[in-house]
């Protein structure tokens, strides 16, 4: 343990490897506060569901439009006109009769208006949900990525579960709880696209560099004569390793903790982390966000942090491997990048009439740039309800073997 | 008692080593022998660093690669290019090395602050290594082989960068050490090692050449070294004839010291043959090919 604790120390003693952690820091939270003119708006999902409770259902919905109306009696007696809609109110209005208004009859009106587009939204779940024939959209999926043949097929497969999965999941209700309008603000692509990516690159990054600093750091040295002759020996990798992955972990936990701790401060999930992440209201783009899993934003996060973790471990590992046998932190490093690149690429050099288009995305390099669609049976050509555990799976037996090797290389090995 | 069996020691076509057998107790040996000789290599192998291509290394009758941790805790290593941190202490450095040894840090503290002292960096205990000079690592390097209280202390060539006075002081360390420990040196400088190790090895031609004290080593060339005065019109045919061992200016004319197996000329004074008189007529090849 103690020869660990040293082990680290060279890390946190490293002013490359702390220069770029606080400069990532930096970055991440001057982007989350760039982005936050809106984080007010989000607040009324937390007011609904204060009020009306997280499942939206015809009772609750009566309710919310019951005090719709009495909004629109008192925005009558602040304009002296009825209006059926805030929107009629605000087609009509320019600039400077706005500016009249006080701040705190401003945000009336604002608050309103979230209302009426959050109720419209709900009202026309069940309209918007009857329009999706997923076999159908499987079919048009084919032609858009071209596939063909025996890929064809699989694909067809797996979509007819999911439709049957986005039946049940209609059936269930899922769809129908409040989150924050995607269509609006699309929080969710911003977090587990925009942020996580940013992220995950970063530790990415943070990890790669410093687990091949500490595997190359006695060769780089040059005290590796010193250092491998001593009682600890050639075992001293294992130390060196464990310290690797101590260091992967504090690294992860860090830059996670930090960025997300400031996210969530300046975005309020308080009320909607038991929404479940299949929320009509989760709906971004052409088709909604919905989930193998009957699984909540709570639980999405945690198990979006949890697959993070596991494949920084495993890259880390991979990246020890490596290093041990080319001996040089910064060669490492280019390998790893240029092999992560080609990973991920690897699916586009596949014929699109064969499976191995799909097999070739069960890659660490797919499963990490790909955090936003974790899970989901709607993100293309990974939406295999088995793509992620499969993966780890995989990349967990490839990189045992691949470090086995490595470790019994090392052992025999001629320290010159 | 480490014995050395038929090691060789080849790389791909290139033989670095050849059916060399040795044994060691205690004491100190000097391992002598021009760069390239393949001293290095054969103190990796006693290192385990780098493993024989045949043959074996024992300690007490046991393979020290089998023996892996158990041998390795009795050893104490420089090497020839001793490697450092160089934004660590030697306090910061020792104290690494000293877990890597499996000693407690309650010792470690201890023992750290009595071997810096002993080579004389007490001062700069906690100065970063950067700023210290050549002689000054090497002391460093000269502290980490003693952390353990070796039983096996190996050097690979020790006084690179010492001034004579630490050359001096390094001397007098090692024959106390060498009391109740075997010391291993690997040199190619003679007076590092002549009047202080109890056996000489030399290796030539990647094999053995002798394994002896300085004395048994010096009759190799008993009768075969002498001292005279050449004049500088004749030193030139004078080097062609003779192997010439040290040569002096001195009034005028030149005071010179050769080997000669055969019949003694007149005004040719016999001198006692030293170590380095053997050590030049051995690598006598060598020497013109590293020239």
């Amino acid at each position: 343990m103690r020869i660990v604790l040293l082990e680290c120390k060279k890390v946190i003693m490293s002013p490359v490897i702390i220069g770029l952690f606080f400069l990532f820091t930096a970055f991440n939270l001057l982007v989350i506060f760039n982005s936050s003119d809106h984080k007010d708006e989000l607040k009324i999902v937390n007011e609904i569901i204060d009020t009306y409770g997280r499942e939206i259902t015809p009772s609750s919905l009566e309710l919310l439009k019951k005090d719709i109306q009495n909004d629109l009696l008192e925005l009558e007696q602040l304009t002296g006109k009825r209006y059926d809609s805030v929107y009629d109110f605000l087609e009509g209005l320019d600039v400077e009769a706005y500016e009249r208004y006080s701040d705190k009859e401003k945000t009336f009106i604002t608050q309103l208006q979230l209302k009426e587009m959050y109720e419209s939204t709900a009202s026309s779940i069940d309209e918007n949900y009857a329009k999706i024939d997923v076999e159908k959209l499987g079919h048009t999926s084919l032609e858009m990525y071209k596939i063909s043949g025996p890929a064809a097929k699989t694909y067809l497969a797996e979509n007819e579960k999911f439709a049957k999965r986005f039946d049940d999941m209609i059936q269930n209700e899922e769809h129908k709880e409040w989150f924050f309008a995607g269509k609006a603000y699309k929080m969710h692509t911003y977090l587990f696209n925009n942020i996580f990516l940013q992220m995950m690159i970063e530790i990415l990054l943070l990890v790669v560099l410093s687990t091949a600093f500490l595997a190359t750091y006695e060769f780089e040295q040059r005290s590796h004569l010193v250092a491998f002759s001593t009682r600890r020996g050639r075992k001293l990798m294992k130390d060196k390793l464990a310290a690797s992955l101590a260091t992967a972990v504090a690294i992860s936990a860090l830059v996670l903790g930090s960025t997300l701790g400031v996210f969530f401060m300046v975005f309020d999930y308080s009320h909607v982390w038991e929404t479940s992440i299949s929320s009509a209201f989760n709906w971004e783009y052409n088709f909604p966000n919905v989930a193998w899993w009957d699984i909540t934003v709570g639980q999405f996060l945690l198990a979006s942090i949890g697959v993070l973790f596991i494949g920084v471990l495993l890259i880390s590992v991979l990246t020890f491997a490596i290093s041990i046998l080319i001996k040089n932190s910064y060669v490492t490093f280019f390998v790893v990048a240029a092999g992560f690149i080609l990973l991920y690429m690897l699916p586009s050099f596949m014929p699109h009439s064969s499976n191995l288009l799909f097999v070739a995305g069960y890659t660490l390099p797919t499963l990490l740039m790909a955090i936003s669609g974790l899970f989901m049976g709607s993100s293309g050509m990974i939406f295999f309800k088995n793509f992620e555990w499969v993966t780890i799976g995989v990349w967990t037996a490839i990189t045992i073997i691949a470090l086995f090797i490595s470790f019994r290389r090392f052992a025999k090995l001629d320290i010159q | 008692m480490i014995v050395v069996k038929d090691v060789c020691k080849r790389y791909g076509d290139f033989t670095a080593l050849e059916d060399i057998s040795l044994e060691f107790s205690n004491g100190l040996y000097g391992l002598l022998a021009p760069n390239g000789a393949g001293k290095t290599t054969l103190i990796k192998m006693l290192a385990t660093l780098i493993s024989p291509s045949s043959g074996e290394i024992q300690y007490n009758g046991e393979n020290i690669v089998a023996m892996d941790q158990r041998y390795r805790e009795l050893l104490g290593f420089l090497p020839q290019q001793f490697g450092f941190y160089k934004n660590y202490s030697p306090a910061q450095y020792l104290f690494y090395l000293a877990a890597l040894k499996g000693i407690s840090k309650q010792q470690a503290q201890v023992k750290i602050d009595e071997l810096l002292a002993k080579v004389a960096l007490s001062d700069v205990k906690h100065k970063k290594m950067k700023k210290f000079s050549g002689g000054m690592i090497q002391r460093v390097g000269i502290a980490q082989a003693l952390l353990n209280d070796p039983k096996i202390l190996i050097l690979d060539e020790p006084t690179a960068g010492l001034d004579p006075k630490e050359r001096a002081r390094f001397r007098h360390l090692l024959t106390d050490l060498a009391r109740d420990r075997l010391v291993i040196i690997s040199t190619h400088i003679v007076s590092d090692i002549e009047s202080i190790a109890n056996e000489i090895i030399m290796i030539k031609n990647k094999r053995l050449l002798y394994k002896d004290s300085v004395e048994q080593i010096c009759e190799t060339l008993r009768d075969a070294v002498y001292e005279t005065t050449v004049d500088f019109s004749q030193l030139d045919e004078f080097r062609k004839r003779f192997v010439l061992l040290s040569e002096k200016q001195e009034y005028g004319k030149m005071i010179v010291r050769f080997i000669h197996k055969g019949e003694k000329e007149e005004g040719w004074i016999p001198v006692q043959p030293q170590l380095e008189d053997v050590f030049l007529y051995e690598y006598q090849d060598e020497m013109v090919e590293e020239l």
